[in-house]
């Protein structure tokens, strides 16, 4: 196939194909077209062997060096490419290492391009002790000295290297939790270490927004001195619902009621006005009453929080976005099912005989699974319209009947919030003077306290247990029934935070007269946003307390129940593989919590550091100990995302209800940093007042129609830019593949010809020289 | 670390860090792993010639169904056993660092047994069949398998992968690059 040819029917998308194949030929030929021509003498039919791109790595060698970007590497790259070829040929490498030398003479390198030769060595694949040979070749060549700034400049990029180095060793050595993660990847594979990658990723994440908070909000608190409260006055019907007055009340309540060990995992009682709950922070700015720093804590509290969801976001989706793009290249994910299956199947981080053994049987299931499906394809389009309708029923009637179970746990929970808070209404506050003592009396509040929290983990413990009975039912493909598992368990697990949102909207929002500082007749907390925040508070430590019981007490004697029975039924109840979506909800979930209560709980992120922190050891427990090596294949790429998604929808179900609260609610009058306000976001507002006249305006005009209508079209022609330009790229995709293969099909049939011409002449050749010898022999 | 010391001057280090995806610290940590497949060979000379047997003692190689294939393509002297520099090229290759396509270049030797620089079917069904062993699929079931295999990646219908098309696959595999590897 000439490269004219090609050029001129190639058009613009095959141009690198066309450089790299008239290169090659510019380069080896010379060289190597006598021993060609030699090989091919003896086998006419090997000449397909011959072929560029059978014979060299050339692509890849040449990739590898053109990817730093400089310009100044290109004359690098193509001798080593040359070099690389040369060695290709020759079977015997040994005495190849020379030819590998680049030609000196003709031009001499300068330092910084022998050191960046040298730094590309490793990417050969030859062994050590020619690399090494060659490094010193490279080293002990003459060189030119850089001059001035280029040398400069070679010398920042050198130290910039070390220093790159220097730091990956300290963070390696720094890394937590190194040695867990080989070991479970040595036995369940990179998809559940994916898992917990995710699991570590998310406490640094939560070590970034605590520190956040740690900055702006408890620092200041801690080192600065509070102003002088505001005195109260009482007396007057107005003066009474004041916020002086309130505050004032609120703090008398809080000291008079003593303190028992229930409060400290309610986080009431002393516990309540410490620097854990959104009340106990001041309303007042720091440092008016003296002279020098001031601090406006409010402002700095709302901007926090702010931060931090943005913060989250950006981190969410820069992670989500990543795993996004992998998936786009490669290829929609079902191209290249077989070849991944085939040559990505083997883990090569395993290392424990059991997994292999599974491994071996998971990749055999997935391979029959495959071809299998294929075949259900077939059988799909065959399918007659009674066995579809009889389909449709079944899944129907499953789906109305997960909706109803979900329905029914709602006002499940819904009624058990009530009733618990009925109860605990009907227990006086006792005011004892025992001190530390446990009453029977406390016990069973504390029971009802934390009724509703055990009903809703309980349900989330059970009913996904049902879905996936009823999945089988259905008939999905595996990859439908993990994604429609997951979904439905989103659901429920939502639902019931759903639920609990609501109870509390009832309880928080009401009618506050101008002479009281809560409505006291309805049973609402005089602090609400403390309220709340020891609601999510206990949530949390209920949420991780089952963690640890279900993993420690009962699922491990499940599994030790199972590994040292012999009976069949005893071995099915007690095993347990790790049943990835489940335990990526139960992170997904706690990290919700967190982000729902971090407004009214400063402190949460510190918990859920602490929190994650332990759970990772919970869930190594639970891998490695109580589980099997599961008999599905995760693959890392894949759950990854799927882990961010989750993650996306759980953030944009707590940004709601946080954002609300901030621009709709009224601040309790008695607490927090926003008492005085109508709503949190007035605040904001009147900061936004106070700014500079013309930064004002600007940001007026950002939010008129004038300049929102014209943004908006710009966006969504941006946008449609975009989706022509990618549709237009996956077309040109299809065509050059296609193109990719005629190209093959015209390489396969000149071939075919070369080589039959060949043949043809070498047995014309073979026929003349036989008759010229008859003839020799009959002229003697 | 200090036993690694020992054993390696200064610049050693530095010509290996140089030519691997290694610091140091791993070249020597490295070397430790080497020594513990045969402490008193490797502590007598430090770069022994280790069996092809005793390599495969090493627990990720152990149970790796391409373990010798492993072996021989790293080997230098191609016959599957292995110095330590073999060694540390070895798991210089399947570490973390390494780009895409030295991996890929190092899987295509590895996949193609009889060294024609092609994966032919020959290839693809070992391939097959030792990432299943003990079980082995019907011949129905493996010569669908490979057909739908080629389908997908032999851009050249000539029913044998080269390594361009096998670099064209592993480009489009985010999974490849995070399952062929080995942590040190």
């Amino acid at each position: 196939m000439s490269g004219g040819e090609r050029k001129k029917r190639g058009g613009g998308g095959g141009q690198g194909w066309e450089e790299a194949g008239a290169e090659f030929y510019q380069e080896s030929y010379p060289a190597a077209i006598e021993a060609d021509l030699q090989a091919l003498q003896r086998d006419p039919s090997h000449i397909a062997t011959l072929l560029p791109s059978k014979k060299t790595r050339v692509a890849t060698t040449k990739r590898v060096r053109n990817e730093p970007r400089t310009t100044l590497r290109r004359r690098t790259s193509t001798r080593s490419r040359g070099a690389s070829t040369v060695r290709r040929m020759s079977t015997n490498v040994h005495d190849v290492a020379v030819a590998m030398l680049p030609d000196l003479s003709e031009n001499l390198s300068n330092e910084e391009r022998i050191w960046e030769e040298i730094m590309q060595i490793k990417a050969m694949p030859i062994c050590m002790a020619q690399k090494i040979q060659l490094k010193h070749q490279l080293q002990s060549a003459t060189k030119l000295r850089l001059q001035g700034f280029d040398q400069l400049k070679w010398q920042r990029r050198k130290v910039w290297q070390q220093f790159r180095v220097r730091l990956k060793e300290t963070y390696s050595k720094m890394e937590l939790w190194h040695h867990s993660l080989k070991k479970i990847e040595g036995n369940f594979g990179t998809g559940i270490v994916a898992y917990f990658l995710f699991l570590k990723w998310l406490m640094f994440l939560n070590v970034l927004l605590f520190l956040l908070i740690l900055a702006f909000i408890l620092l200041p608190t801690i080192l600065m001195v509070a102003p002088e409260a505001e005195s109260c006055v009482y007396g007057t019907n107005s003066t009474n619902g004041s916020v002086a007055c309130c505050s004032k009340a609120y703090q008398n309540i809080n000291t008079s009621t003593s303190t028992d060990i229930t409060d400290l995992v309610q986080g009431s009682g002393i516990m309540e006005f410490t620097l854990l709950f959104y009340g106990f922070y001041t309303y007042q700015t720091y440092g008016t009453d003296g002279d020098g720093l001031k601090y406006n804590l409010p402002l700095a509290y709302i901007c926090t929080i702010i931060a931090i969801f943005l913060l989250s976001l950006i981190a969410v989706v820069r992670s989500a976005a990543r795993g996004f793009k992998e998936r786009v290249v490669e290829g929609e994910g079902q191209f290249y099912q077989y070849c991944n299956l085939v040559f990505g199947g083997w883990d090569y981080c395993i290392h424990n005989e059991k997994s292999a053994v599974i491994k071996h049987k998971a990749l055999y299931n997935e391979m029959k699974a495959f071809i299998e499906a294929e075949r259900m394809e077939e059988e799909r389009q065959n399918r007659t319209r009674e066995e579809k309708i009889k389909l449709f029923l079944i899944r129907l009637l499953v789906n109305i009947f997960v909706i109803s179970v979900l329905i029914g746990s709602a006002t499940f929970i819904y009624y058990i919030i009530d009733i618990s808070y009925a109860s605990i209404a009907s227990y006086p506050v006792t005011s004892s003077d025992e001190g530390f003592q446990i009453t029977l009396s406390n016990i069973t509040q504390l029971l009802f306290e934390f009724l509703p929290y055990m009903c809703i983990v309980g349900l989330n413990l059970t009913i996904p247990m049902l879905f996936r009975y009823l999945i089988v039912l259905e008939n999905y493909s595996p990859l439908v029934i993990v994604r429609v598992t997951l979904l439905r368990t989103v659901f429920l697990r939502l639902a019931s935070l759903c639920v609990l949102l609501t109870s509390f909207y009832k309880l928080i929002v009401q009618e506050v007269g101008e002479d009281e500082c809560y409505n006291s007749s309805n049973l609402q907390p005089a602090c609400w946003e403390t309220y709340v925040g020891q609601q999510f508070f206990k949530l949390y430590i209920t949420d991780f307390l089952v963690q640890f019981i279900v993993t420690f007490f009962v699922n491990f004697p499940r599994s030790m129940i199972a590994r040292h029975t012999e009976n069949k039924i005893i071995r099915f109840i007690g095993e347990q593989e790790f049943d990835l979506p489940k335990h990526v909800l139960d992170v997904v979930y706690s990290q919700t919590i967190c982000w729902l209560g971090c407004f009214f709980a400063p402190l949460l992120p510190l918990m859920a550091v602490i929190g994650s922190f332990f759970l990772f050891y919970v869930k190594k427990f639970a891998c490695l100990v109580n589980s099997t090596p599961s008999s599905q294949v995760y693959r890392a790429s894949r759950s990854n995302s799927l882990f961010m998604l989750v993650l996306l929808l759980a953030y944009t179900l707590a940004i709601i209800p946080v954002g609300y609260a901030i621009a709709e609610l009224f601040p309790s009058k008695s607490c927090g940093p926003f008492r005085g306000w109508d709503t949190v976001w007035s605040l904001v507002i009147s900061t936004f007042m106070d700014f500079p006249n013309w930064l004002q305006s600007i940001l007026f005009f950002v939010s008129t129609a004038g300049f929102g209508i014209p943004a908006f079209i710009f966006l969504a022609l941006l946008l449609y830019y975009y989706y022509a330009v990618s549709a237009a790229n996956k077309h040109m995709i299809i065509v050059l593949k296609n193109q990719l293969v005629l190209e093959g099909h015209d390489k396969q049939f000149l071939l075919n010809r070369l080589s039959a011409f060949i043949k043809q002449q070498q047995d014309q050749a073979k026929f003349r020289q036989e008759q010229s010898s008859e003839l020799g022999n009959f002229m003697q | 670390m200090g036993i690694g010391k020992s054993q390696f001057s200064e610049e050693e280090l530095q010509d290996y860090q140089d030519l691997t995806y290694f610091t140091k610290k791993e070249v020597m940590f490295a070397h430790q792993k080497f020594k513990a497949l045969a402490p008193e060979k490797v502590g007598h000379n430090r770069n022994a010639k280790l069996p092809m047997a005793k390599i495969l003692q090493y627990p990720e190689l152990r149970v790796n169904p391409f373990g010798d294939r492993i072996c021989k393509v790293f080997s230098s002297s191609q016959d599957g056993d292995c110095t330590f520099e073999d060694f540390l090229d070895m798991m210089s290759v399947f570490s973390d660092a390494a780009p895409k396509a030295v991996k890929a270049e190092h899987a295509f030797r590895i996949f193609d047994f009889d060294g024609d620089d092609m994966l032919g079917v020959g290839d693809l069904r070992q391939v097959v069949d030792r990432l299943t062993t003990p079980q082995r699929l019907n011949e129905a079931d493996m010569q669908q398998l490979l057909q739908c295999l080629l389908e997908e990646a032999d851009l050249d219908d000539d029913g044998a992968l080269s390594f361009a098309e096998f670099e064209h696959i592993i480009e489009k595999s985010s999974d490849f690059s995070k399952s062929f590897r080995i942590r040190l």
